[in-house]
């Protein structure tokens, strides 16, 4: 042994070297941010939005207003096999907001969702727009998605219409294969996705990060709503007396969307608010309003 | 004897234990009353005498005065110098109830005799630091004279009688070595005062280990150790007197170990080793392991009665027969509460019981048997937004189909002997264990449709974990001793063996039908694990103050399983007998027919080499480096037919320092230690599986502290820990695990100057403090810090000791557990698909009072 009387300075300078500890981050961040949905930039709240079809019509929207239940961005594409059926991908979305709106389409203004969205600082790729009042796996849903008037012109024919489409029983898909009789789930009816920046074969992610305090807009433009309608198809029926579009047609409406499954110009226009980026335009700002 | 040596030979003595052998009744003349110990320390080893490994009898004949102290020592029959010395410098340190004639008290001459046998190993050549700081406690009692033991002359002015002699043997079995500064040998004693719900708890005395758990009361601890998320045992090896509590194939986590079935009262210590650097650390000691070590110090009955807060009760009885050893004793615990906030009620019992005999030529054995069954619900996860919003108070719950059942019983039995200089030991355990877990960590969001399936909405995930294991082992190993450079040389060989069947199924859980009927089964296996392992472990000398310790450990892990749900889904089912619902389906493409079950095996063997270097010149000075390889095995749903076992990987350094010095009646021990692990496959938590699961490679850098000073009125022992873990892919910090854990622990305890009927008062009082650091949550997050302080006080005189406790007395509303995930509890109007904070909330301040009889302890 070899005596020491203080070794203590030993230990103090092992002490010392302690450089390690409340450093360092595990990555990315979750963040809070603002939401709103609008109408096309163009569209000014109070007039009628005008626009020509992709049938010739010359649409005169004099009321428009989209229900979304719910807007997601989704971190990657769906992958071929079991997750095309799924309507929930577990641990892929980067945003979210869960509080609906009843989107006044013909205002370019933006328009906030009742709550704040959340999500994580990650880079989304895609986005989903859910037309639903609750479950989105409910098998019907009686509230109105998407209520609509206006007047179309073709040929010096004029078409004033009114619609108000749900998706329930009237959306499902029949089962063709009994040995799969969930392939096609009400949930894939009520839920617009993958939505991306272009259309393909172009298509490119929505490449969006949501940051804390910037916001994120969602853009519907009703165009593509009416691009394969071909009004003259429709039948006509008593004006509609519910919903806010009601009433704010200068004609009597005489020309209806059945919301059935039976109309083929109800079903196109159903088409229609499923599609993908002509319809629905998601940007984001690092600025909390929109 | 030198306070110096007494702390050189504890760690010995910390294994050794005592046999204080005594008989139920003395002679004593009319009206005349022995005697009684009330207070004692064990007598060391003398240090001089180790390297001559021998045994020796020493009498004594000591005068206990009015008061109680011993004066007057004299040597009676003498062993040698240096065990008289031992002897006589113990004796004067006791305190006794004086004899007493007539009601008075009187002085008296007793003998006293102390037995000396060699505590194999022999000591360190270069004294590490101890495994305690002082010796531990044993009580002893008088006791007729031994056969063929002389009764000592007739003194002046003693009472007639009052010669009984009191005889003191060192047996018992032989002490782990020292693998350096990180190797904690944690003597309970009064640290015992610090309230502790569980015997996991005593987990904290050694340094860098935070405990949380979301799964309730009867669900294991997730412990957290030097920057390792080692889940409920995942990463650390837990045995109970050498018997495995880790549980090979658990689908919970592969080595989940619950230690509840531990009766607190009946751990003597904990040797709490960090890092793999012994050979004899098996599977699962990737951050280190545990052994506890089984001991009851108050002799006689002793029952305990609690109730405290939230309507707990909690009733104890403990036994252990004045004549045999403090490893000889019975314990049986009740308990019940009503949980703080929403479903989080428990029930448990438990027994346990062990004897230690005697074997000729120093030897021993032990016989152990355990038994415990719990009941308990609990309350998971609660969002952050959702508590914000007041939708969901901080002690709610979200799903009350929560919860478990657990039940574990065992036999043990080991013998250690002693042929010529080798020392054999020898082990045997038989285990049975029945384990229910229901969790629910997402709500609603993984029950997603399948084309198979009928339309359904989510049916919620709540998990049904069941469990049923048996287990059967065996461990032993030679230590032999030579001399060689004029140093004594050892090398222990050794083996492990376990097998272990195992049952479980995982289900989901129906959350909004009555009774939760099960909707899927996600794993339904039946494993045979074998898992044998061979070490050498030398402990070289070359010169007295420089020692090499380790050696090379294999281990053999072999699989056998049968996937009793191995089809779950089919990509063209048939159409004239589709699957529907079934989870586990009799078909493959097209409908051709298959049985649902498959079977696969494999084996793997892990090369663990470990070394430790000590280096001691300097007197109270020991410095180690050290290296290791650890191991943890997978849990049987990783295993396919013929593929490598795929066994995690660890390897460890580390750099330490220990400093241990007595001054006068006061003990203290430093401690420092720098160390990086690595691991090649780290566990990574899960939600949706409710349990880690297999991820990337990481490393952890940091230090670690400690120091622990005890006298005769206090005992503190604080420690800290310092820790980066990132992952090596990314380089960013592994989630969840805290980087900076502090601890300290201290009792004060002592006669007080009332007393009543002759007999003091005794006082205690005991404090815990935790201090966890911001701990890295996925997406860039911290948590909140968690400071708690705990408390007792207690009272006693005579045979009785009342006690207050308090946990959490600072008030801390806090998070225990926080994560970052996605779930869907429907409390808003959509989904919520990305990940938000959730947490787990930490017990609010709790009270209770205990009431403890002792009979009979002496």
């Amino acid at each position: 042994m070899i005596p020491v009387r203080n070794l203590s300075v030993v230990l103090a300078l092992a002490s010392s070297l302690t450089a390690p500890g409340c450093v360092g981050s595990t990555g990315s961040d979750l963040v809070t941010f603002d939401a709103a949905a609008a109408g096309p930039a163009d569209a000014k709240q109070g007039q009628d939005y005008a626009f020509t079809s992709g049938r010739g019509y010359h649409v005169s929207l004099a009321c428009a207003r989209l229900h979304v239940g719910a807007v997601y961005l989704n971190r990657s594409l769906p992958t071929s096999g079991a997750q095309d059926t799924n309507c929930i991908l577990p641990g892929f979305y980067v945003a979210e907001v869960t509080q609906g709106l009843d989107i006044d389409v013909l205002s370019g203004t933006p328009q906030p969702f009742p709550g704040k969205g959340q999500g994580t600082s990650e880079r989304a790729e895609v986005g989903e727009v859910w037309l639903t009042h609750g479950d989105v796996n409910a098998p019907d849903d009686p509230g109105v998605v998407l209520d609509v008037a206006g007047t179309a012109e073709r040929g010096g024919a004029s078409y004033p219409f009114q619609g108000q489409l749900t998706i329930g029983q009237n959306r499902a898909t029949p089962v063709a294969d009994p040995s799969l009789p969930s392939a096609n789930p009400i949930c894939k009816q009520r839920i617009v996705s993958p939505i991306l920046d272009d259309q393909p074969p172009t298509s490119r992610g929505i490449d969006i990060t949501p940051r804390n305090g910037g916001s994120l807009l969602l853009r519907v433009d009703p165009k593509g709503w009416f691009s394969n309608v071909d009004f003259q198809r429709l039948g006509q029926a008593p004006r509609q007396t519910g919903g806010p579009c009601a009433g704010t047609s200068a004609d009597a409406p005489r020309y209806t969307f059945a919301d059935a499954p039976a109309d083929p110009a109800s079903n196109n226009l159903y088409s229609g608010i499923r599609y993908l980026s002509t319809v629905y335009d998601f940007s984001w700002s690092d600025s909390p309003k929109p | 004897m030198s306070l110096r040596w007494t702390r050189v030979v504890c760690p010995l003595g910390a294994a050794v234990g005592l046999l204080f052998l005594s008989s139920a009744a003395l002679a004593q003349a009319e009206g005349v009353v022995s005697p009684r110990l009330l207070e004692h320390a064990e007598a060391p080893y003398p240090p001089s005498k180790l390297g001559e490994h021998v045994e020796a009898d020493v009498g004594l004949i000591v005068t206990v005065e009015l008061d109680g102290t011993v004066t007057k020592p004299q040597v009676a029959e003498s062993g040698g110098v240096a065990f008289d010395e031992a002897a006589l410098e113990t004796v004067r340190t006791w305190r006794f109830a004086p004899a007493t004639e007539a009601g008075k008290p009187v002085r008296a001459r007793i003998r006293v005799r102390f037995h000396f046998s060699p505590p194999p190993p022999p000591p360190e050549p270069a004294p590490p630091p101890p495994a305690s700081p002082t010796p531990p406690p044993a009580k002893a009692t008088p006791r007729a004279p031994a056969p063929g033991t002389p009764a000592p002359p007739p003194q002046p002015g003693r009472s007639a009688g009052h010669d009984e002699p009191l005889v003191v043997d060192v047996v018992g079995l032989s002490a782990p070595q020292s693998r350096g500064a990180s190797d904690f040998v944690i003597r309970i004693g009064e640290l015992a005062r610090v309230p502790r719900k569980n015997a996991a708890e005593l987990l904290t005395l050694a340094p860098g280990i935070l405990l949380s758990n979301e799964g309730g009361d009867g669900h294991a601890e997730q412990v957290f150790l030097r920057g390792f998320d080692a889940r409920e045992g995942q990463d650390l090896e837990l045995t109970v007197g050498g018997v495995p509590i880790n549980e090979s194939g658990n689908l919970h986590g592969n080595g989940y170990a619950d230690t509840h079935f531990i009766i607190p009262e009946l751990v003597s210590s904990v040797r709490v080793l960090e890092g793999p650097f012994d050979p004899r650390q098996g599977n699962y000691a990737v951050a280190g392991s545990a052994d506890y070590e089984l001991g009851l110090a108050q002799r006689g009955l002793t029952t305990k009665y609690t109730f405290g807060s939230f309507n707990a009760h909690r009733l104890l009885a403990l036994w252990g027969p004045r004549d045999e050893s403090t490893r000889t004793f019975g314990g049986v615990e009740l308990y019940k509460s009503d949980g703080f906030g929403q479903n989080r009620d428990s029930k448990r019992a438990s027994a346990m019981g062990q004897y230690e005999g005697k074997l000729g030529g120093g030897g021993s054995f032990r016989l152990t048997g355990t038994a415990y069954v719990d009941s308990y619900h609990s309350a998971g996860v609660i969002r952050e937004d959702d508590f914000q919003a007041h939708r969901k108070g901080f002690y709610d719950t979200y799903d009350f189909g929560q919860g478990g059942d657990d039940s574990r019983y065992s036999i043990a039995a080991d013998v250690e002997a002693r042929s010529g200089d080798t020392i054999f030991k020898q082990q045997v355990f038989v285990i049975y264990r029945g384990m229910r877990l229901r969790e629910n960590f997402t709500g609603s969001l993984l029950d997603v449709q399948t084309p198979l399936q009928s339309p359904h909405a989510q049916r919620g995930d709540l998990l049904d974990l069941d469990m049923t294991e048996e287990t059967i082992g065996a461990r032993g190993s030679a230590r032999l001793h030579g001399e060689a450079l004029g140093q004594k040389q050892e090398l222990d060989l050794g083996y492990v063996a376990r097998g272990d069947h195992v049952n479980g199924t995982k289900m989901r859980l129906q959350a909004s039908t009555s009774g939760n009927p099960p909707y899927k089964i996600d794993d339904d296996l039946e494993s045979k694990i074998g898992d044998i392992g061979l070490y050498a472990d030398a402990n070289l000398r070359p010169l007295s103050w420089l020692t090499l310790r380790g050696g090379l450990r294999g281990d053999l892990f072999a699989f056998d399983v049968l996937d009793k749900c191995a089809v779950q889904t089919v990509a063209h089912p048939s159409k004239s007998s589709p699957p529907g619902d079934a989870s586990c389906l009799s078909q493959q493409d097209l409908g051709k027919y298959r049985e649902p079950i498959q079977r696969a095996s494999t084996a793997s063997m892990a090369l663990l080499p470990r070394a430790s270097l000590l280096v001691g010149p300097f007197r109270g000075f020991t410095f180690n480096l050290s290296a290791g390889r650890g191991v943890r095995s997978v849990d049987p749903s990783y295993i396919a037919q013929d593929v490598a076992t795929p066994f995690a990987s660890v390897v460890a350094y580390e750099g330490g320092a220990a400093y241990a010095r007595g001054f006068e009646s006061v003990s203290f021990v430093a401690k420092s230690v720098l160390f990086q692990t690595h691991v090649d496959k780290d566990l990574i938590f899960s939600e949706t599986q409710g349990r880690n699961v297999l991820g990337g490679g990481s490393t952890r850098t940091g230090w670690v502290g400690s120091a622990r000073v005890a006298g005769e009125y206090f005992d503190v022992n604080a420690n800290a820990t310092l820790v980066k873990s990132v992952l090596d892919d990314t380089g960013l910090l592994v989630p969840y695990v805290p980087d900076v854990v502090v601890r300290a622990d201290g009792a004060l305890f002592g006669a007080l100057p009332w007393k009543l009927r002759d007999e003091a008062f005794r006082g205690a009082i005991g404090a815990g403090f935790t201090f966890v650091g911001h701990r890295p949550l996925p997406y860039g997050q911290r948590s909140d810090t968690i400071a708690t302080l705990d408390a007792s006080a207690s009272l006693g005189w005579s045979h009785y000791e009342v006690a207050f406790a308090g946990s959490n007395l600072i008030g801390q509303q806090y998070r225990l557990g926080e994560y970052n995930f996605a779930s869907d509890f429907h409390s808003q109007g959509s989904p919520t698909l990305v990940p938000v904070r959730h947490f787990t909330a930490g017990a609010p301040r709790a009270l209770s009072v205990t009431f403890a009889v002792n009979f009979g302890g002496g």
